[in-house]
């Protein structure tokens, strides 16, 4: 196969010694900064940026997706072991990987994670590696009406399949969108929702948000008990990680599954984000223990780290063969590729075969390197646990306020934080699932804007989202699942599955 | 002691607020069709329309709820004790500036609640607010805000 040729070449390129190094530099910052809320792989990226202006694109654009990379894992070490997300797409782990670290296992949350991220990346990888030359085709046939259908399939998934009540999942959900609609309106360009407030115009941050909301709510929650972090052996134990990834064949189905998630939303562009709560939702309701996820249930981790990195690595895909980026930072990246005077679309793949084959190449490194170096420093973070909380809570708490300001460098975004707070808490003590909020913040202005491309393409007509098998099908799966509820609730079903976010 | 009926009453009426906000600000910007295409009103008024919808049920089924203690004084101690001084160190921002506002809340954290001895809580104040200097300011050029004290002393 052609590509495969191709493949080889770019490795020839990628394997140099000065972009392994590079490899080495952009993952460790990539690490620190998934670590730290507030600083996301968007913005370690930007910085990172000006720096590459001197190097060969081939080169900066390995430096640049290893920290994607880097960022990617680190996001998931603060889930596990703080409950707060470092990185929007490990929001998911949060919500098996914490309660498994909890329990006294963080060495297995850990190693899961990282396995299942590994796979997915490599999935992710394989796939781009072999679809490469004729996406094009496939994304094309994806229009607002087709985008929006795979929001509200996402929106409507966990109405109908996630364990909260769902007039809660609802309001959840509503009240997510609102937040995302306020500020600048990207079709018609006025302001929405301000209510006065003219630091508003910008809109609420989603990192914002998502810290108030598990770092200071998760807090609030857990400071009510008087028994705080558990005492937690301190060693990585090697040997459990070794045993740990042996074991994870045991969820193959899960793994494969997830990773089919995670590359459809990746290239669809759903995102990481979105790809890691609908791998979530769908594995509680088929896996095996579904019921128990929440707890601490490995597969409620495989699910969601495995999706999020093969997302995180397919939306490449879409940013290099049409420009359309998949994620914030793939945005970012696609503006340095502009200013490296490289135009991502379908004739990059044609005119700039070395650039693009040795970032793939190049991808399969990146992800090693990223394992082997997150794993060493594991120990490193494992070690935070034994801190007593005394000591934990007021950091979170710093971490979280510099984080929020930091974000736009507006106080207000402090207090917005701390508000989201008190909401995670009462969310969290009601029953109210947090997850349709978060995505609905994230994705909330996208799915506006496809529906109202969409009904600018049909003049207002609604028919246009069963014009075709593909829109129609998606269309009517999100419908069948929002009604489920209903549907149940008349059979007399009582659903006694545990909440989707506990 | 707070019953669940309390919280979930408290719950739904706060967002059936912020619903019924969004839908009367959204007015603002039209609902409907325009030339442009949707208004940019419309999904902000449907959103804000749900919200409203969903709390009503959510306060009506709150209160018909069992009665069930959720927060009971001891709780709520605790609670008040780790929100109380964020509230604070929130609300010191603009004057004292982070660095400051952050040394000092941990300082008082340490010291006050945690009975641990000055020299320490001083010394893990003072460490805090370096640590925040060297990430934030040095490594990853964020500006943190200095406060009205701070520049006033011209820092």
């Amino acid at each position: 196969m052609e590509n495969l040729e191709a493949l080889l070449h770019g490795f020839a390129i990628a394997a140099s010694f000065y972009h392994i190094a590079l490899m080495l530099v952009g993952v460790l910052l990539g690490i620190l900064v998934g670590v730290l809320p507030g600083l996301g792989a968007p913005n370690g990226v930007s910085l990172l940026l000006p720096l590459t202006f001197g190097m060969q694109p081939v080169s900066a654009i390995i430096l640049l997706s290893s920290m994607y990379w880097g960022a990617l894992f680190g996001g998931s070490v603060t889930s596990i072991l703080f409950n707060i997300p470092g990185e929007p797409s490990s929001v998911a782990t949060t919500f098996d990987g914490y309660p498994m670290a909890r329990d006294g296992r963080p060495t297995t949350a850990l190693a899961t994670a990282f396995g299942s991220a590994a796979f997915g990346a490599l999935v992710g990888v394989v796939l781009i590696t072999l679809l490469a030359s004729w996406v094009a085709k496939v994304a094309l046939a994806f229009g607002p009406p087709e985008y929006f259908a795979v929001y509200f399939l996402a929106f409507a998934s966990f109405v109908g399949m996630g364990g909260s009540p769902a007039i809660k999942t609802v309001v959840s959900l509503a009240i997510g969108f609102a937040i995302a609609a306020i500020g600048i309106d990207t079709v018609s360009g006025s302001v929405r929702l301000t209510m006065g407030i003219d630091e508003l115009v910008k809109g609420v941050s989603f990192v914002v948000a998502v810290m108030g909301l598990f770092g200071i709510g998760e807090l609030m929650i857990a400071v009510e008990d008087e028994l705080h972090v558990k005492a937690i052996s301190s060693k990585v134990q090697w040997g459990e990680v070794l045993r740990t990834i042996l074991h994870l064949p045991r969820h193959g189905w899960a793994l494969v599954r997830s990773a089919a998630i995670g590359c459809w939303m990746g290239i669809t562009p759903g995102g990481p984000t979105a790809a890691s709560f609908m791998s979530y939702g769908i594995a509680k309701r088929f896996s095996a223990r579904g019921r128990y996820f929440g707890s601490g249930e490995p597969e409620g981790i495989i699910a969601p780290e495995t999706a999020d990195h093969a997302a995180g690595t397919s939306a490449l895909l879409p940013m290099l063969s049409l420009g359309i980026p998949g994620s914030a930072t793939a945005a970012v990246m696609m503006g340095g590729l502009m200013i490296w005077g490289l135009n991502p679309g379908p004739m990059l793949f044609i005119e700039q075969k070395e650039f693009v084959w040795g970032l793939i190449a190049s991808m399969y490194l990146g992800n090693i390197v990223a394992v082997v170096l997150v794993l060493l420093t594991v120990p490193m973070f494992a070690a935070l646990m034994r801190v007593p909380f005394f000591i934990i809570a007021p950091m979170i708490l710093i971490v979280c306020v510099v984080g929020a300001y930091s974000v736009s460098n507006s106080y207000l975004d402090v207090v917005l934080m701390m508000g989201f707070g008190v909401l995670g808490y009462l969310f969290k003590k009601l029953n109210y699932p947090l997850a349709p909020l978060v995505l609905a913040i994230v994705i909330g202005d996208k799915a506006e804007d496809a529906f109202r491309q969409a009904m600018l393409m049909s003049q207002g007509s609604l028919g246009i989202f069963f014009s075709n098998t593909l829109v129609a099908t998606l269309v009517i799966a999100a419908i069948v699942l929002l009604l489920l509820p209903l549907a149940l609730g008349l059979i007399g079903v009582h659903r006694r599955l545990a909440p989707i976010d506990e | 002691m707070i019953s669940r009926r309390a919280f979930e009453a408290a719950t739904a009426t706060l967002t059936g607020a912020f619903g019924a906000a969004v839908a009367i600000s959204s007015l603002s910007n039209g609902i409907g069709w325009s030339s442009a295409g949707v208004d940019a009103g419309t999904f902000p008024f449907i959103t804000g329309l749900i919200i409203l919808c969903g709390s009503v049920c959510n306060l009506l089924r709150g209160v018909l709820a069992e009665h069930e203690r959720m927060l009971d004084w001891s709780k709520l101690k605790r609670l008040g004790a780790l929100f109380i001084p964020a509230a604070i160190y929130v609300g010191a921002i603009p004057l004292a500036g982070m660095y400051v506002a952050s040394a000092g809340y941990v300082f008082g954290t340490f010291a006050v609640q945690s009975r641990v001895s000055l020299a320490r809580s001083l010394l893990a104040g003072a460490i805090t607010a370096a640590a925040l200097y060297l990430v934030f300011e040095r490594m990853f050029e964020v500006s943190l805000p200095r406060g009205l004290l701070g520049e006033a002393a011209g820092f």
